[in-house]
């Protein structure tokens, strides 16, 4: 069926519901060329700010090939023109929505719709206000690195790169010339170069956790690779998607048997690769007070750890910052500390505080050496479903 | 303080440092019987009394053992016994996190330990003490003491 084809079904035809599962794109032809696969994302989130949906949507602007700042936006243009998944942006939106009481819809990867949903049970947002639209997510990767990998790897400037997409485990580079490059990830990530170290391990390919899920895997065919794959995984998810299709911004129809098969068989391999990951990076240590020393021993105190952490809904002054001091001889920092106890149960591990330190200890390796044995011994899984913090509760078996 | 005042066995050289957490309402009132039974018990004990085992913040464990102690024991009243109702049903979930960072920070399993005792188990509470300072005799002083602290 063609992609400008009139006769599928539409508006009021069919009536969409939670648990259901479509294959669909933008009716905007330039909206589907720039879309990670089909524009049916952007335009969704563009039809929920049209009809009033919502006052606001949160997208990327991208500067180059390898930045973009989120911006919260009431302008439908500059939502649909901020269609394309960008790799190289390890944003998380989650505290960029906090504390702003918006009627908001946004995109968000597994990492963003877990900081989304620990904010919501800090009250810091209104879930109820709040239209997540998850993307699969594969991993994502550091601009610094990715640059670095382009040079060192792929022997190209990161100037003469026009364009980025990942086909069958390689992640291809396309010049200016218009000629591709491309090398495997596994190589690229056994050179460390690659997903971030968090995202190797993470374990949320399809964010059942957000309104709809959206991603390209399932789509086979002609379409594959033009259109999006969604599962609607609440009300709000079938209410934003029959509002895109009244509107008459996007198109579905039913996804076929192999493409539903394919996708929840991939969704398999990659959270096992992602378990493997897991016994790579946190292998058994023995002296691990002098380990999380030597790691910790160039910290600044600079607190931007904790500023970018999702799932902190703390204000500027809080318990860990108290201790932004190194004036006693203490052999141990007391502001990572608190943290490492306060994120036991709820780091959700998507790796901002690695990403951001200035003096680059890898933050998440650490925060998840404590977090681990507690949300596998406590069978809790932030960000993943309401459940209170179990920090929090009055009275728990344990 | 009465447990201080009890005579301590002298030990060649090194004696631990303990800071012993004890609620008001029990655990206070079993180190006090300890001294008042004049049972045995080293002076390695430095106790800090809070009103509840609640009360304990995983921060001021943090903070002794920064501050040089080689082993912090949290105390309190038994299970259903507490005096603000279920202030250690709290402090059993603080110290099951407060537990598992200073077990993955590395530092051994016998620096941090949790006991229920009654005002009237004098006894009890001194050969606590005294059996985590024999433990801790063994294995020597904290690894995150500063330097210069004995
Ligand atoms: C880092 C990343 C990895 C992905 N990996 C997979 C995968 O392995 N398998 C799979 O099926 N799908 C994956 N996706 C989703 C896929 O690339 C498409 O985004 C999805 O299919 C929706 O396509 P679309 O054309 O409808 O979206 P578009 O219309 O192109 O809309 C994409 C939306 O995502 C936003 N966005 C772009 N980059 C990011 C980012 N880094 N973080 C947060 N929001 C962003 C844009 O602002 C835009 O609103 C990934 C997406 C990202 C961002
Ligand atoms: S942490 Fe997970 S959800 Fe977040 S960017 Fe990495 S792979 Fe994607
Ligand atoms: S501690 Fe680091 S990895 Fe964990 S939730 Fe916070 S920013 Fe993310
Ligand atoms: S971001 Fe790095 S330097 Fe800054 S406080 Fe965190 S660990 Fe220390
Ligand atoms: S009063 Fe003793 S534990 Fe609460």
């Amino acid at each position: 069926m063609s992609q400008d084809s009139q006769t599928i079904k539409t508006a009021h035809q069919i009536v969409m519901q939670k648990g259901e599962m479509y294959v669909g794109w933008s009716t905007k032809e330039d909206v589907r060329k720039r879309g990670g696969s089909g524009g049916l994302v952007t335009s969704m989130l563009a039809a929920a700010l049209e009809k009033k949906l919502v006052d606001a949507v949160v997208v990327l602007k991208k500067m180059n090939e390898f930045e973009a700042v989120p911006i919260i936006t009431s302008d439908v243009n500059e939502v649909l023109n901020s269609a394309g998944s960008l790799h190289s942006v390890p944003s998380n939106f989650a505290k960029l929505i906090a504390n702003r009481n918006l009627k908001v819809a946004l995109p968000a990867k597994g990492c963003d719709v877990r900081g989304i949903i620990e904010q919501g049970k800090r009250n810091a947002i209104n879930l109820d206000n709040t239209f997540i639209v998850g993307l699969n997510c594969g991993g994502s990767m550091h601009p610094v690195v990715t640059r670095e990998m382009l040079e060192v790897m792929y022997k190209i400037k990161p100037e003469d790169v026009h364009g980025e997409e990942i086909e069958k485990g390689k992640l291809i580079f396309e010049t200016k010339d218009g000629k591709e490059h491309a090398i495997t990830i596994d190589e690229l990530e056994e050179k460390g170069y690659g997903r971030r170290e968090s995202c190797r391990y993470c374990t949320i390919k399809i964010p059942n956790n957000a309104d709809i899920a959206c991603g390209n895997w399932g789509v086979t065919g002609d379409l594959a690779g033009k259109a999006t794959f969604v599962e609607i995984t609440s009300e709000k998810g079938a209410k934003l998607l029959q509002n895109a299709i009244d509107a008459g911004y996007i198109q579905v129809q039913k996804p076929d048997e192999k493409g539903v098969a394919a996708r929840s068989k991939i969704k398999g391999v990659m959270e096992g690769l992602g378990k493997k990951w897991k016994d790579k990076v946190f292998v058994p240590m023995d002296n691990r007070l002098e380990y999380f020393r030597k790691e910790l021993e160039n910290c600044i105190d600079c607190g931007a750890c904790k500023a970018v952490c999702p799932t902190c809904s703390c204000g500027d002054v809080s318990k860990c910052t108290e201790f932004h001091f190194r004036g006693d001889a203490y052999r141990m920092s007391m502001y990572h500390l608190v943290r490492f106890l306060h994120l036991a149960d709820s780091c959700i591990g998507c790796g901002q505080c690695a990403d951001v330190c200035p003096v680059d200890i890898p933050l998440t390796r650490l925060y998840r050496r404590f977090a681990n044995p507690v949300q596998e011994q406590l069978k809790y899984e932030p960000g993943m479903d309401m459940r209170k913090p179990p920090f929090f509760e009055a009275k728990l078996e344990v | 303080m009465s447990s201080e005042a009890a005579a301590a066995p002298k030990t060649n050289g090194w004696e631990p440092k303990i800071v012993a957490f004890c609620c008001n309402w029990c655990s206070y009132g079993g180190a006090d019987s300890a001294g008042m039974g004049r049972f045995q018990q080293p002076a390695s004990a430095r106790i800090i009394r809070v009103m509840c085992s609640g009360r304990i913040d995983p921060l001021h464990v943090f903070n002794a053992f920064l501050e040089g102690a080689d082993a912090v024991l949290v105390t309190g009243c038994h299970i259903g016994d507490c005096h603000y109702v279920n202030g250690n049903d709290k402090t059993k979930i603080k110290y099951k996190f407060l537990e598992n960072v200073v077990r993955e920070l590395g530092l051994e399993k016998e620096r941090l330990q949790l006991n229920w005792i009654s005002a009237s188990e004098g006894e009890k509470f001194a050969n606590f003490i005294r059996d985590v300072t024999e433990q801790i005799k063994k294995i020597g002083p904290s690894p995150l003491k500063p330097e210069g602290v004995v």
